[in-house]
């Protein structure tokens, strides 16, 4: 009998942490949303219905999936190199690539103002190079924000990644070559299945990272670049469209588990372990 | 198709620490040749060497009449098979057979076909679709077998492909991997630190130490007359005694054992005999006797046990301590004086080892 429960006993303080702190104020946010007396989704309507908003989330899509595919290239290319290097350097590297999480948010998304702006670095050494006489205006650019999250997504990506790359047996790497396989053949064929289920974590990671960041976008895009969690802010400090900004929350909400389940889907096909 | 493998003054180090020595080796075409040794004796850095995955510092490796030597990995068209099976986890079964069917750009349907004509031969046609996870570790390296024979290579290496198996999966595993390398006729290099297991699959035997070959040859010859004190110890000759000739008369020799017996030998049997030599015995090769009037090394017996067909015992002599088997009626006692009489059918003459 005391088996039994003993689980649960140990399970239940996280357990009502997470039922207190999170499902309870994220369903009373949805169901805030569906009390509209002018019908049950006038809300939702209402945020398809204005081409700013659908703006906003097709953004928001596109800002969060370049950020997304970019970090797992970069962040597969990086991991690599670094779970194929030698006791030593490796933890040099892994140190060197974690370094950039030991600052906040705001700090690296303000380091991207000082390296984008008029007067940044990029643009003086641009002009001193004699590449341009003029300046580019890069900050408040889509560009500018998909460069900041990717900087400050691809630490996660490239942690996640070492450990998956590592776990990959040495002699199931030679049993490949053994048979044939040529590196790039053995990189496609057995290398890169077995690091899916690690890709997908990682995707995961820097996609609803992305998709729901608010201070890179607010800082690095400005009110030209509005995504989703700028627009929530603004719906309900701003305007205090408390339903407005719960709409934008579940609407968030449905995006980033679609993706999710998506995205498991699609590691599924390409490595059966993979859950 | 079968090519012999030769191996040519190989030197291979690992950063500065020399594993391998100046070493040679050929195999026959269709021959089984195991590298037989304890661990850090070479015998996986001579496979890793052949199969590529190291570069040796020093040597060649020619398979049939192609150099091998400087040739990646993937192009040595070499089966292998690991001790951890190496199977892809994320392939069936099937799909693990056909992998090196694909990259010789085998059409799907064909490939398809011989991998399940191989995975029949191996037992395991009811299994094609599982994934490796699924599967018992006799059956993983049923599949590894299969896997690596497929591609019909001219050379099949093993790397201790049985050590993860239980003694009577071992067993028939070992007879299974014999039957299909004879039907094949495949070159094959078996590396294994298990003496009975090299002796009963294989043509001839290299037993290493230090990065060397210490004695290449047909496992009976190994166990009957070893070459050098090493292989004698490897082959269960436990009681080395140090030998001097005190006397030849023809083909007659009279050597004295430390403590001054002297016993005769038969260069018609032993071969020339030189003056300073090891007399080598398995513990079977000692008689125990308690006859004071017989010609023997005078012994004080320690620890007795129980064999089952012999009793064996712990002997103190002028020349060391001895292991002998004794006849089991009557047992001797412990701490008895008892001569030890080398049964010249089970002794061998060694060169003195010269550390």
């Amino acid at each position: 009998m005391k088996k039994r429960y003993a689980g649960w006993i140990l399970a239940s303080p996280a357990t009502i942490a997470i039922g207190l702190f999170l499902i309870l104020p994220v369903a009373a946010t949805i169901a805030s949303t569906f009390g509209d007396e002018k019908g049950l989704l006038a809300p939702y309507y209402a945020f398809f219905n204005s081409g700013f908003r659908r703006g906003v989330l097709w953004r928001t899509l596109e800002i969060s999936l370049a950020t997304t595919a970019i970090s797992l290239v970069v962040g597969f290319l990086t991991a690599y190199v670094v779970a194929k290097s030698p006791g030593r350097l490796k933890s040099i590297l892994i140190i060197a690539a974690v370094f950039p999480l030991l600052t906040g948010v705001v700090v690296r998304s303000f380091a991207f103002l000082i390296l984008l702006g008029k007067n940044g670095i990029l643009n003086n050494f641009l002009v001193g190079v004699g590449i341009t006489d003029q300046p580019f205006s890069m900050l408040y650019t889509q560009g500018a924000v998909i460069a900041a999250m990717v900087y400050l997504f691809v630490p996660l990506m490239i942690l996640t990644l070492v450990g998956v790359l590592e776990n990959i047996p040495e002699d199931v790497v030679q049993a490949s070559a053994s048979l044939g396989a040529s590196p790039a053949a053995t990189f496609r064929q057995v290398i890169f299945p077995l690091a899916v289920p690690g890709l997908i974590v990682g995707a995961v990671l820097v996609f609803t990272g992305s998709f729901t960041s608010y201070a890179t976008p607010q800082l690095v895009g400005g009110e030209r670049q509005m995504v989703m969690g700028t627009l929530m802010y603004q719906r309900a400090m701003v305007s205090f469209d408390w339903v407005g900004a719960s709409t934008i929350a579940a609407i968030m909400v449905v995006i980033t588990i679609s993706v999710v389940l998506a995205m498991s889907r699609i590691a599924r096909r390409l490595n059966p372990m993979a859950t | 198709m079968t090519l012999p493998l030769t191996i040519e003054n190989l030197t291979a180090h690992y950063g500065t620490t020399r594993v391998l020595e100046d070493l040679s080796l050929s195999v026959g075409a269709g021959e089984l040749v195991s590298l037989l040794g304890a661990s850090g004796c070479g015998k996986t850095t001579t496979l890793r060497l052949v199969a590529g995955f190291l570069e040796p510092t020093a040597g060649t490796i020619r398979l049939g009449g192609k150099d091998l030597t400087k040739l990646p990995a993937y192009k040595r068209d070499i089966g292998l098979v690991f001790q951890n099976y190496a199977l892809f986890p994320h392939l069936s079964v099937l799909d693990n057979v056909a992998f090196g069917l694909k990259q010789r750009g085998v059409a799907a349907a064909e490939r398809e076909k011989r991998a399940r004509q191989m995975l029949d031969r191996v037992g395991l046609a009811q299994l094609a679709e599982r994934l490796p996870g699924a599967l018992s570790g006799g059956q993983k390296q049923r599949v590894a077998l299969a896997r690596a024979l497929v591609i019909e290579p001219p050379l099949l290496m093993f790397d201790e492909p049985l050590s993860n198996l239980d003694a009577k999966l071992r067993v028939d595993m070992r007879v299974e991997i014999r039957q299909l390398q004879r039907a094949n006729g495949t070159t094959s290099v078996y590396v294994t630190h298990d003496q009975e297991e090299a002796f009963s699959i294989s043509d001839r035997v290299a037993i290493m130490n230090a990065g060397r070959i210490m004695q290449f040859d047909t496992p009976e010859v190994l166990y009957q007359r070893p070459a050098n004190a090493f292989v004698a110890r490897f082959v269960g000759f436990e009681n080395l005694i140090p030998m001097r000739v005190s006397r030849r008369t023809g083909a007659e020799v009279t050597a004295e054992a430390p403590g001054g017996v002297a016993l005769q030998f038969s260069q018609d049997k032993f071969g020339p005999i030189p003056d300073d030599f090891v007399l080598a015995t398995r513990p079977d090769g000692l008689a125990v006797t308690s006859d004071p009037n017989v010609e023997g090394l005078p012994a004080t017996l320690g620890l007795r046990t129980y064999l089952g067909r012999a009793y064996q015992y712990q002997c103190e002599t002028e020349a060391g301590a001895l292991i002998a088997n004794g006849q089991l009626s009557p047992p001797l006692d412990i701490g008895a004086g008892a001569k030890l009489v080398p049964v010249p059918d089970q002794c061998c003459v060694l060169k003195p080892e010269h550390p």
